[in-house]
């Protein structure tokens, strides 16, 4: 290797120092050596034996020094140097046909002669008569060598193993002995074929004549290409292989030039045929990771297969073709069979092996896309359908959520597509069932900023925050999440029952952040309103009046459409109480003029001392509560319309409150009868014996009813201001439009509502502002308003 | 045998006008006028009323007496009888509201 490339540099050398001085082709020439060197040792059977550089450069270089006249001086210059040696060309020729032929046979040289002095020969040989039929005879003898070496392949008794043992041996002993044979030549190969575009190189020659007195016979090119298919056929199916003998046989298929031709197509039709069957047969026989593992293996060790003896062209045809037979053509099937699964029991390394096998063939990221998002809508629909499951929804929700971002960001490459189908999955889910999701939203939230929630860390509830507003982001019905948000947290505020000012604040500008400020000015109002009812109360306690009372007065002073409604009740308080209530007003209405206040009993409590024989205490109640047992002081025993009259609380309320009283934990009032359910000819009497190991005890109210009733009720506030928004709209529309068919206007009314309406709601909306003046039927075409100014 | 010790009350403020709408603006003089809403400047509407008695917002009424300077409702001339302060608004501007840079 290093001799022999040390001769091609130094004759690529002189060459160009001849070529230098003056040949009109001697670009071509010169690229046409070079790439003829190269190719010698591109195919690494470069010979071990040196040929002597210096009889190269020397005679090119004398040749040079003594005039221009090349030719004439490189004659002078052999005769004067090998004076002694050969004159007759027969007798050079001689000599050189024994030296290929022992060549040929793996002989060695005769022992006189050197390779230096065959190298002259042919030197000589080629300046004293026509070049080319040196090159004939040299073909000639090649020919024959290897027309001789057909024979052991035509019996066809050897197995296929041993087949291609002996054709890669053929072919190494071919390309050795060529190697030599071109060295000693070479003079050949630079002095003739290179000036001759037609003639093929020495080298070329040689893989000319092996192929088509070897390669092209039939029987050999079959059992070649067969023997080959059938080792890599025995590698696919698990057996170890003799890697090298199947390269040096492709290899040789390359340099003949025929693997494309005989090889490839084969091969692919055969890889093709395989991976068929085995595709059919293992998306029956094993589950979808199982497959899916097969498939990457396989995939990577055809790669594999490239690395190590394939030519790279055929690289990308094979790995499509793997591809197709196993991926892209049970694509539907092993999404359908598999991905739900994947998804429920969130096999993450699974799904990312799915999607990184599915990003290689074509429209598999979206097939898959596409499954993912209905998967989410199908699962996501039973969570919020189920209204037995509505306790858990919004836990279930959030959970879902979860393992639906850990899947996307860690099996899908958190890529855009999958991003957004996740989105578009969960809104159109959510959105699935009308209303319940937004109040529940609330609820949940209510549920985590009231005081006791000690689950979480301040974190973990900005955490949990965040969380919730992603859902919310999904509610169409945002107002109806609004109308319970604040209902919940009014009683937050009002019963003190906020766990953290920062937690309710951080939330409110998180709902300002999302639905601009004009969503939540009013809840802002709200806390507002607490701070300044302190303020008040301060000023109010510094210009008490009143001196020394036993009683200690906090009133929360609201603006009224902030709030939610409450209803406005009378009720009949104790003079005192009146007394106190009066004075608080006019210093209120003092400060505030051009105002009025109205006192909402339904929001307050107080606490009371009670002198139990048993023992003092101090009961947190309602201020219902507190109007009933307060009567107490008067008598021991009423009946219901005694306590009704004596109070004046509506009835439903009183009963609600006696229940709270008579029949809860802490019984400070007895029934009679006793039961549990409040009947117009029950009697109440003071609880003489009431004992109870705290001093300070909370009544409860009764909730329940209440609950249900509330929630209607904000049900109820929630339609009617929509139905105004939809009043509004169809104004705008009409007013903008002036005349517009009742499609179009449907149309425009989707697009400009944010909450859902069904077109009947819409229609009804229409048919009021009919009725109301705001627009008429068209008198030809009732399909179509005219706007009335 | 039962005495109040301490009493958390709730009270409703609300103007005290003779109508709830606006009649400028057609909106209740307890929310923001359109115009406040649109800008969100709810804080800063308030309610103005003339020596009829009749009660506006008072930006609808300061639009409206450029062009007439008549109540709209009696068509007596207008003149201011009071005007609605927005507690609100004082205490933020004492610095004594502090959680407005938050929210």
């Amino acid at each position: 290797m290093m001799s022999s490339s040390f001769v091609s540099e130094s004759v690529t050398n002189g060459q160009r120092k001849r070529f230098s001085s003056g040949s009109p082709d001697c670009p071509h020439l010169h690229k046409k050596l070079c790439r003829h060197t190269q190719h010698m040792m591109e195919n690494q059977k470069l010979a071990n034996f040196s040929v002597a550089p210096n009889g190269v450069n020397k005679t090119t270089v004398l040749g040079k020094k003594q005039g221009s006249e090349k030719k004439i001086l490189a004659i002078k210059n052999f005769k004067v140097h090998n004076q002694s040696a050969v004159d007759h060309i027969a007798e050079s020729w001689q000599f050189l046909q024994e030296a290929v032929v022992a060549i040929q046979e793996s002989r060695k040289l005769r022992d006189n002669l050197t390779q230096e002095d065959l190298y002259r020969y042919v030197d000589n040989l080629i300046t004293q008569q026509d070049p080319s039929r040196l090159y004939y005879d040299l073909r000639e003898l090649t020919e024959r060598h290897i027309k001789s070496r057909l024979n052991q392949f035509l019996s066809g008794t050897s197995d296929r193993l041993t087949f291609l043992r002996q054709l890669n041996d053929c072919w190494t002993h071919h390309c050795h002995q060529m190697k030599m044979v071109c060295n000693i030549f070479l003079a050949l190969d630079r002095g003739y074929v290179l000036q001759n575009a037609q003639v093929s190189s020495i080298w070329d020659m040689g893989l000319e004549l092996f192929r088509q007195h070897i390669l092209e016979e039939v029987v050999v090119e079959n059992r070649c290409v067969d023997g080959l298919l059938m080792m890599i056929e025995k590698e696919r199916s698990g057996e170890t292989i003799d890697r090298s003998l199947v390269k040096s046989l492709l290899r040789m298929l390359s340099s003949l030039q025929v693997y494309h031709k005989i090889f490839e197509n084969k091969f692919l039709m055969a890889t093709e045929q395989l991976y068929l069957r085995e595709g059919q047969r293992l998306t029956q026989d094993r589950d979808v990771p199982q497959y899916l593992l097969h498939v990457d293996k396989r995939l990577t060790e055809e790669n594999n297969r490239v690395l190590h003896y394939l030519d790279m062209s055929t690289k990308r045809q094979l790995i499509y073709c793997v591809e197709k037979q196993l991926l892209s053509e049970h694509k539907t099937f092993l999404l359908q069979k598999g991905l739900d699964s994947l998804l429920d029991q969130n096999r993450r390394l699974d799904l990312s092996l799915l999607y990184s096998l599915f990003a290689r063939i074509k429209g598999g990221l979206e097939d898959l896309c596409t499954h993912f998002n209905a998967y989410i809508k199908s699962y996501g629909k039973t969570i919020v359908i189920n209204p037995e499951k509505d306790k858990g929804m919004v836990q279930e929700l959030l959970d879902f959520k979860d393992k639906m971002d850990g899947i996307v960001s860690e099996c899908f490459n958190s890529s855009d597509k999958f991003v957004l189908a996740l989105k578009e999955a969960f809104e159109h889910f959510i959105n699935q069932r009308l209303n319940k999701p937004a109040e529940l939203i609330a609820k949940f939230v209510d549920s985590k900023l009231r005081a006791g929630n000690k689950e979480a860390t301040e974190d973990e509830l900005e955490r949990l925050l965040d969380k919730i507003m992603v859902l919310f982001r999904f509610i169409h019905g945002k107002d109806v999440f609004e109308a319970f948000y604040k209902k919940d947290l009014a009683k937050r505020l009002l019963v003190g029952k906020s766990a953290s000012v920062d937690a309710e604040k951080s939330m409110l500008s998180k709902l300002k952040q999302e639905c601009g400020p004009g969503f939540t000015s009013k809840l802002e109002g709200m806390f507002k309103d607490m701070e300044l009812s302190k303020d008040i109360m301060l000023a109010f306690k510094q210009n008490s009046h009143l001196g020394s009372t036993p009683i200690e007065l906090n009133v929360n002073i609201l603006t009224m459409g902030y709030w939610p409604n409450y209803p406005v009740m009378e009720v009949n308080m104790p003079l005192e109480m009146v007394h106190y209530q009066q004075i608080f007003t006019k210093f209120y209405l003092a400060k505030h003029c051009n105002r009025k206040l109205q006192w909402q009993p339904t929001l307050g409590h107080c606490v009371l001392k009670a002198a139990f024989p048993q023992g003092s205490k101090e009961l947190q109640v309602s201020l219902f509560q507190g109007l009933v047992l307060l009567l107490f002081n008067k008598a021991d025993q009423f009946t219901l319309a005694d306590i009704a009259t004596g109070t004046n609380i509506e009835d439903g309320e009183l009963r609600r409150t006696l229940q709270s009283l008579a029949c809860g934990k802490a019984r400070v009032i007895q029934k009679s009868p006793r039961g549990k359910d409040i009947n117009d000819e029950d009697k109440f009497s003071y609880n003489k014996d009431f004992t109870n190991q705290l001093f300070r005890i909370r009544i409860n109210q009764i909730q329940m009813k209440e609950t249900s009733e509330e929630q209607q009720q904000t049900e109820e506030r929630v339609f009617q201001d929509r139905q105004y928004q939809i009043d509004a709209a169809i104004v705008r529309i009409m007013k903008m439009r002036k005349v517009l068919p009742h499609n179009l206007l449907i149309t425009e009314l989707y697009n400009q509502l944010k909450f859902p309406v069904k077109p009947a709601d819409l229609k009804k909306r229409i048919e009021s502002l009919i009725d109301r003046d705001y627009m008429e039927r068209d008198k030809d075409n009732p399909n179509t308003y005219n706007y009335v100014a | 045998m039962f005495t109040l010790k301490k009493w958390n009350a709730v009270a409703m403020w609300s103007w005290d006008v003779e109508c709830d709408t606006c009649a400028i603006c057609r909106v209740q003089v307890m929310d923001a006028c359109l115009r406040c809403q649109g800008e969100n400047k709810q804080d800063d509407c308030v309610v103005i009323w003339g020596e009829c008695n009749h009660s506006f917002h008072n930006c609808c009424m300061s639009l409206w007496v450029k062009q007439n300077n008549r109540c709209p409702l009696c068509q007596q001339e207008w003149s201011t009888q009071a005007k609605g302060v927005n507690f609100t608004r004082l205490l933020i501007s004492e610095g004594r509201w502090a959680g407005e840079q938050e929210v």
